[in-house]
């Protein structure tokens, strides 16, 4: 009989495939199992820090990951800028961009993290969102590298705590914004609101004035679910009557079914019903809600102050100004805000050119601050600027924002830099879910409460 | 009929790269993925084994997963009681036109286009009013004001504008798959049975149903399949929002492992959706060999 001969040797040819396979493919089983990575480079090793003009003469290309895909944004020109004068100075260097929007950004690295190829720098969010990444001992300390130049001395004080853990620095940040609300004057005279509101009242009466007048009221792109979660964190902020609600909850002297929590989620649900968001808001993407205000269509935007310089170059420049996020039922300080330190530059710790990519980041770090300025883009930047905005030719609003800045008594981080992930993600859809029905506010903390103590470390 | 005889080594030959290829990128995958799926794993640090630990909180503690089921299982049903509406419109498209292939190349070409852009063309029909939707707008005009809808955001009705998406894109994909079949049956059958006096309808009901079995099995297998592994579409539109209203088990998968970190979790979902296309398959084979044997 053919048939049982050709089975036979079938078998054995299957066996023999499934042994080769699994020699070929047993090294996709990563080793992530044998528990964080210890090899992480003490700051020590590097010792001689070379600078970067004694170069070993060897060619190298250096992987950057980055999120400034939009051409048309400072940030662009500013990224490329620098490292095309990078690479003219050292021409045995090479620098491969890998831009990509921020959503997708993330989800590339963990794939990248979870099989230990990270890119040579990448970008990082601080403090809990950072975590995971430094536990597994992926990225290499940089305080030798600070140390070189006084280029640490240039961050402004605190900033880079967000992203230091025992003691090691492992990443620097692009930024360091607060959030504020910004507005379309224009609109607002249109609508005949004479000043911004400073209480949660008064806002709730311009959103119901501006909405009877056919104005979009609030811009927002809750389909990313981060920007609903970093308003309303900002409630949270004054009916908590100041800053840490998140780090009481953390170290148990909290829960999120606290009156000020719930508080919180009420008042929310008052902006919500007023109108105050574009009809379908959770299917409008965060760069599609900006674009409301960008063009003229909303008469408020609560956002990081990141956006000044894309306002600025966007079509209402000159007709926005910016206030602080008022008091909620009479509670809580408008100097304080919802700080947000940066996305932030990591070096990978297994980079095999490690010294030459800590090299191109001291120069990239050193010559950001001075490159933002001459871009119109250095509001918000988390290193110290010598230089006078007006006199440099800064929009009215540059000015005033910075000018907040020196106000800032305090705040809080969003929701996702305090919390681990899991919990986060329960959070961000909860909020989501407020955009489209109305919810028992006790429920929602309720819901809150569940995730984190099921996701507790 | 003489059976060409074929050493086994021949057959090795050419069995063998693809087979390599198949189990390296497909079925070691698989095994790999039901193992992390027993372990509490971020992806990135130190994983723990916790045995059936990420199953019972999937079958149990989680809220989301019953409902994304659900969703995916209704997707399914959907897009399996299309299947008959395309034969029929293949059987009528064979009978009364001759040019027939131009419209079914017509109905083909959303197939050919790319998810995320069939996405970005419906969501700009499904918009709310304010934005200038489509859909709305239509209404408005016939003066249906009342049956306006926030078509993407309402939690309701969310998931159904997405299956009427899928369903609408996969519509040619299947006519032209049935069409074939029905082009397929030879012409002489017809001819006897309508000197037999079965004519019509009753032509189609004892001699193109038997005979389109097996092309009607591949598009429902096919179908299935694909529904159960919806994820770009429901990505492109809402991401599974608002609140994961529109969660099918693929896109709940893709949240746990990159959203929270959870990819141990994320695997024993995987897990499970494996195990549910298996099943079924097997079951809709069952269903099939019955059917084939009555007709025969």
């Amino acid at each position: 009989m053919v048939k049982t001969k050709m089975q036979k040797s079938f078998a054995i040819g299957l066996t023999a495939v499934m042994a080769l396979s699994l020699a070929a493919c047993g090294n996709s089983d990563n080793k992530s199992n044998e528990g964080a990575a210890t090899n992480a480079p003490k700051s020590t090793d590097s010792g001689n820090t070379a600078t970067a003009t004694t170069d070993s003469g060897k060619k190298v290309t250096i992987t950057f990951q980055n999120i400034y895909p939009d051409p048309a944004t400072p940030a662009y020109k500013m990224i490329h800028e620098l490292t095309n004068q990078y690479m003219k100075e050292h021409p045995n260097v090479k620098i491969e961009l890998d831009t990509l929007n921020t959503d997708q950004q993330k989800v590339k690295l963990k794939t990248q993290a979870a099989s230990k190829e990270v890119p040579d720098i990448t970008i990082v969010n601080p403090a809990a969102q950072m975590k995971p990444f430094v536990d597994a001992g992926l990225f290499a300390p940089l305080n030798d590298m600070l140390d070189q130049d006084g280029l640490k001395d240039t961050y402004q004080e605190g900033l880079l705590d967000y992203y230091s853990f025992d003691n090691n620095v492992y990443a620097l940040p692009d930024g360091n914004n607060i959030e504020v609300v910004y507005y379309n004057k224009e609109l607002f005279e249109q609508a005949g609101i004479k000043n911004t509101p400073t209480t949660f009242e008064e806002l709730l009466q311009d959103v119901k004035i501006l909405k009877d007048k056919g104005i979009t009221p609030m811009a927002i792109g809750e389909k990313d679910s981060w920007t609903g979660s970093f308003l309303f964190m900002n409630i949270l902020l004054r009916t908590n009557g100041g800053p840490g609600f998140l780090k009481d909850v953390l170290d148990g002297k909290k829960t999120f079914e606290d009156p000020a929590f719930v508080e919180a989620v009420d008042a929310f649900q008052q902006l919500v019903q007023a109108g105050a968001f574009p009809d379908g808001a959770t299917s409008i993407d965060a760069n599609a809600g900006g674009n409301i205000f960008k063009t003229g269509k909303a008469a408020m935007w609560s956002i990081g102050s990141w956006e000044t310089g894309a306002i600025d170059a966007s079509s209402v420049a000159g007709k926005v100004g910016a206030f602080q996020f008022p008091t909620v039922n009479g509670k809580g300080d408008p100097n304080e805000f919802m700080l947000a330190p940066g996305s932030a530059f990591a070096v990978s710790a297994n980079s095999e050119h490690l010294q030459e990519t800590k090299d191109f980041l001291h120069f990239f770090a050193s010559e950001y601050p001075k490159k933002q300025f001459e871009l119109k883009n250095a509001v918000g930047i988390g290193q110290k600027v010598d230089g006078d905005l007006k006199a440099a030719g800064y929009s009215d609003l540059a000015v005033n924002i910075a000018g907040l800045f020196n106000q800032v008594k305090g705040g809080d981080l969003a929701f996702d830099n305090t919390m681990n992930p899991a919990t986060a993600q329960v959070h961000l859809s909860s909020i989501q879910n407020l955009f489209v029905q109305k919810v028992d506010s006790a429920a929602v903390a309720k819901e809150h409460q569940t995730a984190f103590e099921a996701n507790k470390e | 009929m003489k059976v060409l005889k074929v050493p086994a080594r021949t057959i090795a030959v050419f069995v063998l790269p693809c087979l390599l290829l198949y189990v390296c990128l497909v079925f070691v995958p698989i095994i790999v993925s039901v193992y992390t799926g027993l372990l509490k794993w971020d992806g990135l640090t130190a994983s723990t084994f916790i045995g059936l630990g990420n199953f019972k909180d999937m079958f149990f503690n989680d809220p989301v997963f019953w409902p994304s089921v659900r969703r995916t299982l209704l997707y399914a049903v959907a897009s399996m009681i299309e299947i008959p509406l395309c034969l029929f419109m293949a059987i009528l498209l064979n009978r009364y036109l001759r040019k027939g292939n131009t419209l079914v190349s017509i109905y083909f070409t959303p197939v050919i286009l790319s998810v995320v852009i069939i996405g970005q063309l419906w969501k700009t029909v499904y918009n709310p009013t304010s934005m200038g939707g489509m859909l709305n707008g239509v209404l408005v005009s016939l003066g249906l004001d009342s049956w306006t809808h926030n078509w993407l955001t309402e939690p309701k009705i969310a998931m159904f504008a997405l299956y009427f998406v899928s369903l609408w894109q996969y519509f040619g994909y299947h006519l032209l798959i049935q069409y074939t079949g029905v082009q397929n049956i030879p012409d002489e059958l017809y001819e006897a049975a309508k000197i037999d006096g079965a004519d019509g309808f009753k032509a189609d009901r004892y001699i193109t149903l038997p005979l389109i079995v097996p092309i009607f099995k591949i598009s429902i297998v096919l179908a299935f399949i694909g529904s159960l592994q919806a994820f770009d579409l429901v990505m492109v539109m809402t991401g599974g929002g608002p609140a994961h209203a529109t969660d099918v088990i693929s896109t709940h998968m893709y949240t746990s492992s990159f959203g929270s970190f959870k990819y141990g979790y994320g695997s024993a979902i995987a897990t499970f959706l494996v195990v549910v296309c298996l099943v079924f398959t097997g079951f809709i084979n069952t269903i099939f060999n019955r059917i084939e044997r009555k007709f025969n």
